[in-house]
């Protein structure tokens, strides 16, 4: 980048881009060089150390490089002279000259990869952000293993384009021309020749780029069919062995198999071709080098010793000169990544208020909870009609307990994920505690209400930690008690190591009633005014759901409950029955 | 015990002629080579000694070469290719056959999540062992001892100076190959951190965001990307001092070696023109040599991968015998006598369960969980063998049936219903591959779904999501009652929902399962009672055992633990009605 005109690496790009395919350049109109731009602009101030990092480290590995060839030059210059003592002190000062370029070298590429990992932590923290703060629609249309494989798959590759892509792309670009220099200077025609050569070879290489990208992405999208046919496989196994179509699916997965296979023969062509290409290029550049250094020495423009050191020099070059061929298609490929985590970063986050609606008067301060004329629908466009809500109306005195049933479909979760602020409302308005929403941020909102969740999530860790996250900074006798009101305390304890035990991925370890009483038990912790539990027990089996009613009682007159339910059992806990439909 | 069978080995095996043929086509390359560069110093010699250099000689001869060159590459690289690819393509379709014969209790020891993730990861490291490490380490081998043989042809006394400054460089490579490779271990371990705290946020989004946990989870990323930043530091700077202190010894043995030729130079044994081609092919051999011991790393790492994937090909099938017909002269259709069962050694699960069904009965199991009822409906389904005691089906031993032969006659409605990322059509039928379209809407129809099919956007021909994650529990269920329809067995085997649905649904299944119960043997496993009054025989089962057997008026009147679940439920029930 130092020693070519901006606008000369811009057509190079641009070459780039007319390369690709249409699709990708209807798609993109921000250019491949801005994109390389913006990505740099994330690391910030931090740019500068990082750039000149690689650039030192390329310059002080081609210096290592260049003192190797001197190594030989000085070899061959004093073997006929035979002059012993000259050979050594030459020898002891190229090598202190390698050493302390490889000491720089060590120096800035420790610095490189530092600068490199600590950008990469800091757009992961970025995209968790964001991650944590769509919009919930976003969550419920979008596939959770969409939105991973972003965070995983594009995010690592973005990462590579800072922890390799760059560094890989640059340095054979400026170690070729710090090759160049002592090359010219030894003997400018041979190099001027056999840099024309290699050329030729790049530009063979060149021409693969696109070929092998286009097989590589097909490679892609039949391994992910693949994956699919056997997860299928395993996931439905039970169905597959009690039906005879378990074959099919079999069958099917060997069909993509097939095709997986008749693919990589494509890549493996081109494969061959560049190996056949740099394999007898390396042959031809011999022969060429051969041919002009002895036309050169006979006719006296060169010496031998500057012959051999111009040929190790450019064995390294010519390396280099491939390195460049293979990873610069291959960092224009990551930029596409990089550019997907870019468009991830600009959707929308929901808002911290919800808005749209006339700030309207608080509610009587006497309901815990007030739904007034409530409208919803989770199309964007409605008719009136198509109100799942339509003048939905609720009020929950405080300390009341309250069960909402009703048929499925009527929107009992509806009005739970509502209570949430997960939806924005079409019209109407709700007060909890007697204050408007409206007057809260979202977060302040979610403070007043407990939530208890069908499917109880937990997260990686222990017990204690999952708990606690009820309030961070409750102490362990705060938790213990928590978990004592609901009915967990007994069971945690002869846990293996009690609360300490880790609950294993998603709680895993834990059985179903186990991990809804470690949910009550972090709602209980968070001292909300209102606990909302959403079909807490439905999934239960009777003994555990006994437990959990139990625990249930425990906490009525103290806090406001709400519960959507359906078994009699549960309902029967509640001071009133709300039925919707 | 058999002896452990090495598919893998036996597919290299197979295949071996392409590997031949690539180590051929590297070994004459490098001849190539090596030829090549003696005609460049035989050259340069003639040109020193002052002679006319005869283009016409070694042109023609140095053309043939080069044109070798191109066609040897090509060739070796494309065989190699295809070895890689016909090899592992092979052996990822032998892995999926045998998944859907493997004996179920892998299966079941497994979350299928990471059979996947190891399947996967595992297959990609088989592959790239054929792709690299393999063909790099015979190509460096055969180079390394090619260009030996050359130096030692130019001058023996030139080999046993390089061989003997060599081992050290080989030596010092090796340990500093294998410390990097663990510092590399540690680094996937954080950066896989950092992707499970993202993971587990997004999977619990509906929990964190109501306990507004992001800013302590903001604060956990904080601490693991610094940990990784942190681990990075120490591992480039150890690796870095590796890279050093390589380079630089890779420096001795040619400053060793070019000083020795120096002092053979001089005493004239040695010409110019033979040194500038040993430095060329120096430089090429030392290449090569230090690669050698990275490909013994990443070899050895993608071992261990295969030996893993070995092991679920060395892990017993399902057993399946060659009967697919059952005995004619009876009309019991289910007879276990004594049978026991365990799914780990010392932990009885069945213990000693008699009973027998006939065609048209209609039986059912209740008891609490974990007393072994649905490991009844594994042993009957095939996918456990008995541990004692016999099962016989249609008159023959379990064993003695072809296990898909032994299905055909079960139809099975189960909890955990599958449904294909596919139309919904197809995923009903998966019952019946040879059904109509017509059959399959009359199927959905006496499973009470069609209605309901009807009202999706495009109908049956809806795609259901992954897990079928657009329809309800109900819906499912319903799915998996048409299915069984479809498949028209004698036998039903049915494990009611435990998850309450609501009343409407509720009645809807309760159609659906008339339907299907229909002139069929059926067996049920029931959590609530409601629906098993008019069985013709009720077991009750605790801790492996049946501890009671009869209708439900017997055994109410017997008053013993049926006759208490009955009366518990009763006044869950009543409760209902008081509110």
């Amino acid at each position: 980048m130092l020693f070519m005109p901006e606008n000369v690496i811009k057509g190079i790009f641009h070459l780039w881009e007319n390369e690709g395919s249409m699709e990708a350049k209807m798609k993109k109109k921000i250019s491949t060089w801005n994109l390389l731009v913006r990505t740099i602009r994330v690391m910030g101030k931090r740019s500068v150390l990082y750039l000149v990092s690689i650039v030192m480290l390329s310059a002080s590995l081609a210096m290592f490089g260049v003192f190797s060839a001197l190594l030989m030059k000085c070899v061959v210059d004093i073997a006929p002279t035979g002059d012993m003592r000259r050979l050594i002190g030459t020898i002891l000062a190229i090598v202190a000259g390698g050493g302390i370029s490889l000491l720089i070298y060590r120096f800035f590429c420790v610095r490189y990869n530092v600068e490199a990992k600590r950008v990469y932590g800091v757009i992961y923290e970025k995209v968790l952000d964001l991650e944590m703060k769509l919009p919930y629609a976003y969550y419920e249309k979008h596939h959770s293993g969409e939105i991973m494989s972003k965070v995983s798959f594009d995010l690592g590759r973005m990462g590579d384009i800072y922890g390799s892509r760059l560094r890989r792309t640059m340095t054979p670009f400026l170690q070729v021309i710090v090759f160049l220099v002592p090359m010219l200077l030894l003997s400018w025609q041979l190099t001027l020749c056999l840099v024309a050569v290699n050329g030729i070879m790049l530009a063979i290489d060149m021409l693969m780029a696109e070929p092998m990208r286009r097989v590589s992405r097909s490679l892609s999208g039949i391994n992910s069919q693949m994956t699919q046919r056997l997860s299928d496989l395993l996931q439905g196994m039970e169905q597959a062995r009690m039906y005879r179509t378990g074959e099919q699916t079999v069958q099917s997965y060997i069909k993509e198999n097939d095709k997986y296979v008749r693919k990589s023969r494509r890549g493996i062509f081109f494969n061959a071709i560049l190996s056949s290409s740099s394999n007898g290029f390396d042959l031809l550049c011999m022969l060429v080098f051969l041919l002009l250094g002895v036309f050169f020495v006979q006719k006296g423009f060169t010496t031998l010793g500057a012959l051999a050191a111009i040929y190790t020099l450019y064995g390294r070059f010519s390396d280099q000169f491939l390195e460049l061929g293979k990873y610069f298609p291959e960092l224009i490929a990551y930029l596409a990544y990089a550019q997907n985590i870019f468009d991830f970063l600009e959707e929308e986050r929901e808002p911290e208020h919800m808005g749209g609606l006339k700030a309207a008067d608080n509610g009587n301060s006497d309901m815990a909870v007030s739904m007034q004329d409530i409208d919803f629908s989770y199309e964007t466009a409605a008719q009136q009609d198509g109100l799942l809500l339509n003048q939905f109306c609720m009020n929950i005195r405080q300390g009341e307990c309250v069960a909402i049933t009703g048929a499925s479909g009527c929107g009992k979760t509806t009005v739970s994920k509502l209570l949430l602020g997960l939806y924005p409302i079409k019209s109407g308005s709700i007060c909890i505690e007697g204050k408007n929403v409206l007057s809260m941020t979202k977060r302040e909102w979610r403070q007043n209400i407990a939530y208890v969740p069908q499917e109880p999530y937990l997260f990686y860790g222990s017990v204690m930690e999952n708990i606690r996250m009820g309030r961070l900074d409750a102490t362990d006798e705060e938790v213990m008690e928590a978990a004592r009101l609901a009915n967990a305390h007994g069971f945690i304890v002869n846990l293996e190591n009690g609360y300490d035990t880790e609950v294993g991925e998603r709680g895993s370890r834990l059985s179903g009633g186990q991990r809804q009483r470690i949910a009550i038990a972090r709602a209980i912790l968070k001292r909300a005014p209102v606990m909302l539990l959403d079909e807490a027990t439905s999934a239960l089996d009777n003994e555990s759901e006994q437990l959990v009613n139990d625990a249930m009682k425990k906490l009525q007159r103290q806090m406001t409950i709400i519960m959507i339910a359906h078994r009699p059992s549960t309902i029967a806990l509640a001071d009133r029955v709300v039925e919707m439909g | 015990m058999k002896k452990r069978k090495r598919y893998f080995l036996s597919y290299m095996m197979q295949y071996s002629y392409l590997l031949l043929g690539a180590v051929v086509c590297v070994c004459m390359l490098n001849l190539a080579i090596v030829r090549g560069n003696s005609v460049i110093g035989s050259v340069i010699d003639e040109m020193l000694s002052g002679n006319e250099v005869r283009l016409d000689v070694f042109l023609p001869e140095f053309i043939a070469i080069t044109a070798a060159g191109f066609a040897l590459a090509f060739l070796g690289q494309q065989l190699a290719g295809l070895y890689s690819v016909k090899v592992s393509g092979t052996y990822r379709k032998r892995v999926v056959q045998k998944l859907y014969h493997i004996e179920y209790a892998y299966l079941k020891n497994e979350n299928t999540a990471t059979i996947i993730n190891k399947i996967n990861s595992d297959m990609a490291e088989a592959e790239s062992f054929l792709q690299y490490p393999l063909p790099m380490l015979i190509s460096d081998i055969t180079a390394v001892i090619i260009y030996a043989v050359y130096i030692g042809s130019m001058n023996l006394s030139l080999l046993i100076v390089m061989l003997v400054s060599y081992p050290a460089v080989f030596w010092i490579a090796g340990t500093l190959v294998k410390k990097i490779s663990v510092l590399s271990g540690t680094y996937r371990a954080k950066s896989d951190a950092i992707t499970g705290i993202a993971q587990d946020a997004l999977s619990g989004i509906l929990v964190l965001r109501s306990f507004g946990l992001e800013d302590y989870f903001q604060g956990q990323m904080q601490k693991a990307t610094k940990a990784l930043v942190d681990n990075e530091e120490k591992r480039t700077r150890l690796s870095n001092t590796a890279i050093v202190v390589r380079n630089m010894i890779q420096w001795l043995p040619n400053i060793i070696c070019a000083v020795y030729c120096v002092v053979l130079v001089g005493r004239g044994v040695f010409s110019l023109g033979s040194l500038l081609a040993f430095i060329v092919v120096l430089g090429k051999m030392v290449q090569s040599f230090i690669g050698i011991p990275w490909c013994f790393v990443d070899a050895a790492g993608n071992i261990v991968c295969i030996k893993r994937i070995e092991e679920i090909l060395n892990t017993p099938d399902e057993i399946s015998g060659d009967e697919t017909e059952g005995k004619t002269d009876t009309d019991v259709i289910i007879s276990l006598k004594d049978l026991c069962f365990a799914y780990m050694q010392d932990s009885t699960v069945l213990d000693g369960v008699n009973l027998t069904v006939r065609a048209g009965e209609n039986i059912a199991f209740v008891g609490e969980s974990g007393g072994g009822k649905s490991t009844i409906f594994n042993l009957l389904c095939g996918f456990y063998a008995p541990k004692s005691g016999s099962y016989k089906l249609y008159g023959r031993e379990i064993s003695e049936w072809n296990a898909q032969a032994a299905r055909e006659r079960l139809a099975l409605v189960s909890q955990n219903v599958f449904l294909f990322p596919a139309t919904v059509a197809e995923n009903v039928g998966y019952g019946n591959p040879d059904a109509t379209q017509e059959e399959i809407v009359e199927a959905c129809k006496k499973a009470q779904i069609h209605d309901f099919i009807m009202t999706l956007p495009q109908g049956y021909q809806t795609i259901t999501g992954e897990r079928g994650a657009l329809l309800s529990g109900g819906q499912k269920q319903r799915i998996s009652i048409a299915r069984a329809i479809l498949k028209n067995a004698p036998v039903l085997l049915l494990d009611e929902p435990t998850s309450a649905v609501d009343v409407e649904t509720e009645d809807l299944i309760q159609k659906a399962l008339e339907n299907v119960m229909e002139g069929r043997t059926c067996i049920t496993i029931a959590h609530r009672l409601s629906t098993i009054q008019n069985a013709d025989c009720i077991y009750v089962l605790s801790g492996g055992k049946i501890v009671e057997n009869g209708t439900h008026t017997e055994l109410l009147d017997a008053g013993g633990v049926y006759a208490k679940m009955y009366s518990m439920k009763n006044i869950s029930e009543s409760v209902k009605d008081a509110g």
